[in-house]
C-alpha cells in the first residue's frame, strides 16, 4: 500500500500493527493506546502523538478500526477505536510478516 | 466505492475533521496532565510537560489529514494517467472526438448563451421574480400617469420608461448616445442601487427639480466616456437638441451589468420624464394621450398572483380610461374603443426585449437543432469508443487476467470519455464565446445595433457542464458493452474469425441508425428553412434597389421650427440634386423597416361611411416629392406623378397602388375617385395616379394596400410629428460610395449641423431578412455536420464489419463468389441500416414538422420535394460511405486471407 509512516523508531508499518494489537483487548482511546503500548513494553515504547494520530487516520482510512465519540475517564470527549473484522484480519496477516521479517533479521544477524 | 465515498465525505468536512482531531488532541493531553499530576507534580508544570510531550499539534492534525486527501489525489491521478496514456496512443483518436465534442458542445453552449441572455436571465434588480409587464406594446404619459397615481395601493410600486437615443456633445461633435427616459420611482421599485452618487428619485421627475435637469449613466459609459473618475458626481453631459444644449447634471452611476431593462439593447444616459417637454418644447409628448411612446412594468405585492394583479388592475381601468379619455384627439369610433382591450400583465423577471419577440422561436428551434447535432455527435463517439474497446479487447482481456477487477476496467474505459468530454467542453467554451459574439453580431443591422449580455454566468456553466456530463455517459455507456464480451484469455483467441451476425455489431448498427434518423431529421429542416429564405429573397420587391443610396435625416435634433421644417428639407433635396446625382426625392417613409405610417382604418371611398378602427385592414401611407416613384424604379400604371404645382393650398391629391385598386376599387376607374381616412373630417383626397405594387413592410408580409399624398402639401404643423425624413438618391453603377459621400458633403454644406445616417439600400434589404437568413445559414450548416457525422460514422461501421468478416469474404471467394457478390453481401447489411434509419427519420420529421411551420414561407412543412429530396441525399451518402470498404472487400485477395486466418 505504500504507507509514508511519520518518523518514528519502529520498523515502517510497525506501528499500526502494535495499534491492531492493542485494540484487541477492546476499545481504547488515543492515551489509552500510548499507555498501553507503554506498560506492556516496561517503557520502553514512549509513541508520540504526531505518529499516533496519523497512523490511527491511516487504519481509519483503511476501514481497520472505527472510531466512535465517548467520554473519558475525566469527563471529556474522546474517540474510541475499535478492532473491525478487516482488521482483525489485517493484523494475522501483518503478523505473519512481521514474524517473517523479524526472523529474516535475526537469520541475517546471526550469520557470521 | 465505499472507500471512495468514505474519501469523498472526509473531504467535503474537511474543517469540521480538524476540530475533531484538535479535540481529541486535547483529550490526550488533559489524561496525561492528570497522570503526571497524580505522580506528583504541581498543577502548573503538570500542564506544561503535557503540553511539551504532546508536541506540535497542529503538525499533528495536518498530517492526519493528508493521509485522507493525498490518497484520494493519488488514486485520482493514477486513473486519470491512465486514461490520458491511453488517448495520447492514440491521437488520431483523441484529436477527432475532442474537436468533434468540442464544435457540438461549443455550438450548443453559444446558442444556449444567447437563449440564456434573451429569454432566462433574470435581470439583475431586487425580487425580479415579481416583476410584471403590462402589455401589450406600448403607453402614453397620461395613461402611465392616472395607473402611476394608483400603483402603490395595486402594486409595490410601478416605473416606466421610453428607450431613446441622445445627442450629446464630446468635443463639440454630436455623439448619439442610446438612453431612456424613466419615471421617478424606476430605481427605487426596481431596486437597482448606486454604485456612485444616487438613482434618480421622484423629485428629478417633478415640474420643479430641486437639483435641476440630471442623469444617470451607466456603468460602461461612466468607464468609456468619463474615464471612470471618482468625482463623476457632478459633471456635466450636453445634451443637443433643435441646436440648443441642455447641460445634465450626473447624479450617479448605475451599477455594471444593468443596462437598463430592454435585453438586447442598452440605456448609457437616463433622464427623468420631466427633462422631456424641456428638451422637445413644442414637439413634447408627454401631454398627448393618443401617443403611445413609453413602457410600464409593475412590481407585484409579495403573494400577489399574476391574476390577483391583473383583476386588480381592471378594475381601475374604467377609471384610468375617464380620466384621460376627455383629452384624447380622435375620431368617435376610436375613441369609443381607447383602453376597452382588459389590461393584461405579464411576469417579466428577464425584462423586456422586441429582440425576443423576433427571435425566440427561431432561437428555440436553432438550439434543438443543434442539440440533435451534438446527439449525432455523441453517438459517432460513443461508436468511436466502442470500435476501440472492441479493438482493446486484447488489452483488456490481458488487464482482466492479471487481476483487475471488472470495475476497474469500467472505470477506465469511463474516465476516457469522461476526459475527452472534459477537454471537449473546455475547448467548446472558448469556441462558443467567439461564436455567441459572431451570432449576435449578425443579429444586429445598419439601423439597430443589438448588444446582449453574453458573459458566461452560472446558468451557461451549468449548460456546458451538464453537457459534458451527458455526452460522456453516453459516450461512455457504449464501451461497457464490449467489456461483456471480454474474458481472461481471450486475446489469445479471436483475432480475425468473426463471423457474420456478432452481436457486438447490433450496438453500433442501432447507434448508426439513430445518427440516420437524427441527421435526415435535420436535414429536412435546413431544406425548409433554405427553401424559405430562397422564396423570400426572390419575391418580388416591387422597386429596383441596386442602384440606391439611402439617407435618414433626423428632424428633430435640428433646431428648425415645425414650420419651417418642410421648406429645410426642400433645400436639403436641392442640395442634393445640385451635387450631380441622377436622381433624388424625398419621402416620409423608407420601405422595409418592418414597419411604417398606416391609417387606423379602412379608407372610405367617395362618399362611403367611414369604418370603425381594424388594424388588420389598414391602408399604409408615405408622402414623397415628385420624382420619387422614378427614383425608386416604381412604374406608375396610370395617371401621373405628383407634381411642384401640388402643394399645401391646392386641392389634396393621392397615389394608391394596385393592391389598393383591388381591395377598394376592383373593376373600377381610380383615377379622379376620392377618398377619406381615420376620421370623419378627414380631407378628401383625389386618385391621381395608380403605382405598380412595391414591398412596403418586409417581404413576408408581401403586398400592402398602399397610398401616397405630396409631402409638400402636408400641414406644416403635421411637421412636429415628425422625427426624421429620407432621401433616397439613385446612383449610376458602381459609384454608389461616391455618391454616397457627395451627397453626405453637400448635405452637411447646406447644413453643418444636420444629423443623419446612409447607407444603400442592398444593406437595408440584406437586414430585412436577418432572421430568415440566419436561420437558414445556421439549419443548413448542422444540417450538413450531421450528415458528415451520420456518414462518417457508417462508413466506420461497414470498415469494422469488413475486417471482421475477411476471413469468411476471402473464403467466398475462394470458394468462387464473383466481386459483385461480395459488394452485395455488404450492401445488404448498410441497406438495413439506411432504410430503418430512414423510416424512423421520416417518422420523426412529421411528427416535428409542425414546430417548423411558423416559420416557413411559401413552402409547406411537409413539402414532398424536400422529404424526397432529403432521402435521396441520405441515400447517396449511406450508399457513398458504403462503398469505398465494400470495393476493398471485392478486391481482398483470397489467398493471402486465408494463410492470415
Amino acid at each position: 500500500m505504500g504507507l509514508t509512516n511519520t518518523p518514528s523508531d519502529l520498523l515502517p508499518g510497525t506501528l499500526e500493527l502494535l495499534i491492531l494489537k492493542t485494540l484487541v483487548s477492546g476499545a481504547k482511546h488515543g492515551y489509552g493506546i500510548v499507555e498501553h503500548l507503554r506498560l506492556t513494553s516496561d517503557d520502553v515504547l514512549r509513541v508520540g502523538e504526531s505518529a499516533l494520530y496519523p497512523a490511527l487516520q491511516r487504519l481509519l482510512f483503511n476501514g481497520w478500526v472505527k472510531a466512535e465519540w465517548g467520554t473519558s475517564e475525566n469527563n471529556r470527549r474522546a474517540r474510541y477505536y475499535t478492532l473491525t473484522a478487516a482488521g482483525r484480519k489485517q493484523l494475522a496477516a501483518e503478523r505473519a510478516e512481521f514474524d517473517r521479517m523479524i526472523g529474516a533479521i535475526q537469520r541475517v544477524l546471526g550469520t557470521t | 466505492m465505499k472507500t471512495l465515498f468514505q474519501r469523498l465525505l472526509y473531504l467535503l468536512r474537511w474543517s469540521r475533521q480538524g476540530a475533531d482531531l484538535r479535540e481529541e488532541i486535547e483529550t490526550h493531553r488533559s489524561l496525561r496532565q492528570e497522570a503526571l499530576e497524580r505522580d506528583g507534580l504541581g498543577a502548573d508544570d503538570a500542564a506544561h510537560a503535557s503540553r511539551r510531550a504532546i508536541g506540535n499539534v497542529p503538525l499533528a492534525i495536518e498530517d492526519s489529514r493528508e493521509v485522507w486527501a493525498m490518497r484520494a489525489l493519488d488514486h485520482m491521478r493514477q486513473d486519470v494517467r491512465d486514461a490520458v496514456r491511453g488517448l495520447r496512443k492514440s491521437p488520431g483518436f483523441a484529436f477527432v472526438t475532442i474537436a468533434t465534442l468540442a464544435l457540438g458542445i461549443g455550438a450548443n453552449t453559444a446558442l444556449f448563451s444567447i437563449f440564456n441572455s434573451l429569454l432566462i436571465r433574470p435581470l439583475p434588480v431586487r425580487d425580479p421574480g415579481h416583476l410584471a409587464l403590462l402589455n401589450d406594446g406600448q403607453w402614453s404619459y397620461p395613461v402611465w400617469q392616472e395607473l402611476s397615481a394608483r400603483a402603490d395601493d395595486l402594486f409595490d410600486g410601478a416605473f416606466a420608461w421610453s428607450a431613446q437615443s441622445f445627442d450629446l456633445t464630446e468635443g463639440g461633435r454630436p455623439v448619439p448616445v442610446d438612453g431612456a427616459y424613466v419615471s421617478g420611482r424606476f430605481f427605487d421599485v426596481l431596486g437597482v442601487p448606486a454604485v456612485r452618487g444616487r438613482m434618480l428619485t421622484p423629485a428629478d421627475d417633478s415640474a420643479a427639480p430641486p437639483n435641476g435637469l440630471v442623469a444617470v449613466v451607466s456603468h460602461r459609459f461612466w468607464r468609456q466616456h468619463l474615464g471612470g473618475a471618482d468625482d463623476v458626481v457632478g459633471r456635466q453631459l450636453t445634451v443637443l437638441i433643435q441646436r440648443q444644449r441642455f447641460p445634465f447634471t450626473v447624479v450617479g452611476v448605475m451599477p455594471s451589468g444593468f443596462d437598463g431593462v430592454d435585453v438586447g439593447r442598452v440605456a448609457d444616459v437616463l433622464l427623468p420624464f420631466a427633462a422631456e417637454p424641456l428638451l422637445q418644447g413644442r414637439d413634447s409628448a408627454l401631454s398627448i394621450v393618443g401617443k403611445s411612446w413609453l413602457e410600464i412594468m409593475v412590481r407585484l405585492k409579495p403573494g400577489q398572483t399574476i391574476e390577483r394583479a391583473n383583476a386588480a388592475l381592471r378594475g381601475v381601468q374604467s377609471q384610468i380610461r375617464d380620466a384621460v379619455l376627455p383629452g384624447l384627439r380622435a375620431s368617435p369610433a376610436f375613441a369609443a374603443r381607447y383602453l376597452t382591450d382588459p389590461l393584461t400583465l405579464a411576469p417579466a423577471a428577464s425584462g423586456a426585449s422586441g429582440l425576443r419577440r423576433t427571435f425566440a422561436t427561431p432561437l428555440f428551434a436553432m438550439v434543438v437543432a443543434v442539440g440533435l447535432v451534438l446527439l449525432v455527435a455523441c453517438a459517432n463517439i460513443a461508436s468511436l469508443l466502442l470500435a476501440r474497446a472492441l479493438a482493446r479487447r486484447g488489452e483488456l482481456s490481458v488487464r482482466l487476467a492479471l487481476g483487475g477487477t471488472r470495475w476497474r476496467l469500467a472505470r477506465l474505459l469511463f474516465l476516457e470519455s469522461f476526459l475527452v468530454a472534459t477537454i471537449g467542453a473546455a475547448l467548446g467554451l472558448l469556441f462558443a464565446r467567439w461564436g455567441s459574439a459572431l451570432l449576435v453580431r449578425q443579429l444586429g443591422t445598419w439601423e439597430r445595433t443589438v448588444s446582449l449580455d453574453l458573459t458566461l454566468d452560472w446558468r451557461v456553466l451549468v449548460f456546458t457542464a451538464t453537457l459534458a456530463c451527458l455526452c460522456a455517459i453516453s459516450a461512455g455507456i457504449a464501451p461497457m458493452f464490449a467489456m461483456k464480451s471480454v474474458a481472461p484469455g481471450e486475446a489469445l483467441k479471436s483475432a480475425g474469425r468473426a463471423i457474420a451476425g456478432d452481436r457486438r455489431f447490433a450496438v453500433r448498427g442501432a447507434l448508426v441508425v439513430a445518427q440516420i434518423a437524427i441527421s435526415f431529421v435535420l436535414v429536412i429542416a435546413a431544406g425548409l428553412f433554405l427553401r424559405t429564405f430562397e422564396s423570400l429573397s426572390q419575391l418580388p420587391l416591387g422597386f429596383v434597389p441596386e442602384p440606391l443610396v439611402v439617407v435618414d435625416v433626423s428632424l428633430s435634433a435640428s433646431g428648425v421650427p415645425p414650420e419651417e421644417r418642410g421648406a429645410r428639407v426642400e433645400r436639403l433635396l436641392e442640395a442634393a440634386v445640385a451635387s450631380g446625382v441622377r436622381s433624388a426625392s424625398l419621402s416620409q417613409r423608407r420601405l422595409l423597416t418592418g414597419g411604417g405610417w398606416s391609417s387606423n382604418n379602412e379608407v372610405a371611398v367617395g362618399d362611403r361611411p367611414m369604418l370603425p378602427e381594424d388594424r388588420q385592414r389598414r391602408v399604409w401611407r408615405n408622402a414623397t416629392t415628385p420624382g420619387w416613384f422614378e427614383t425608386m424604379g416604381i412604374p406608375l400604371r396610370a395617371g401621373r406623378d405628383f407634381s411642384d404645382r401640388d402643394r399645401v393650398g391646392t386641392p389634396p391629391v393621392a397615389i394608391v397602388n394596385e393592391a389598393f385598386v383591388r381591395r377598394y376599387l376592383p373593376g373600377q376607374q381610380p383615377i379622379g375617385q376620392t377618398l377619406r381616412l381615420d376620421s370623419e373630417d378627414s380631407p378628401r383626397y383625389e386618385i391621381v395616379g395608380v403605382a405598380a405594387d412595391a414591398v412596403y413592410t418586409t417581404p413576408r408580409q408581401g403586398m400592402l394596400p398602399t397610398m401616397w399624398v405630396a409631402l409638400a402639401q402636408r400641414d406644416p404643423r403635421e411637421w412636429s410629428a415628425w422625427r426624421n425624413v429620407v432621401l433616397t438618391v439613385k446612383a449610376a453603377p458602381g459609384q454608389r460610395a461616391l455618391v454616397e459621400r457627395d451627397v453626405a458633403a453637400a448635405l452637411t454644406m447646406a447644413d453643418p449641423t444636420l444629423v443623419f445616417t446612409s447607407g444603400t439600400f442592398d444593406e437595408m434589404l440584406v437586414a430585412t431578412m436577418t432572421q430568415e437568413r440566419l436561420v437558414a445559414m445556421m439549419s443548413g450548416f448542422f444540417g450538413a455536420l450531421a450528415l458528415l457525422l451520420a456518414g462518417l460514422g457508417l462508413y466506420g461501421i461497414v470498415v469494422q464489419a469488413v475486417n471482421a468478416r475477411r476471413t469468411e469474404i476471402g473464403l467466398r471467394m475462394a470458394l468462387g463468389a464473383p466481386a459483385t457478390g461480395i459488394v452485395r453481401l455488404v450492401f445488404r447489411r448498410v441497406g438495413v441500416l439506411i432504410a430503418a434509419g430512414l423510416v424512423l427519420g421520416l417518422a420523426g420529421s412529421w411528427w416535428a414538422a409542425r414546430f417548423v411551420a411558423p416559420l416557413l414561407f411559401q413552402v409547406e412543412a411537409r413539402d414532398p420535394m424536400t422529404f424526397s429530396g432529403t432521402a435521396a441525399v441520405l441515400v447517396a451518402v449511406g450508399v457513398l460511405a458504403a462503398w469505398v470498404p465494400a470495393r476493398r472487400a471485392a478486391r481482398l485477395d483470397p489467398a493471402t486471407v486465408l494463410r492470415e486466418g
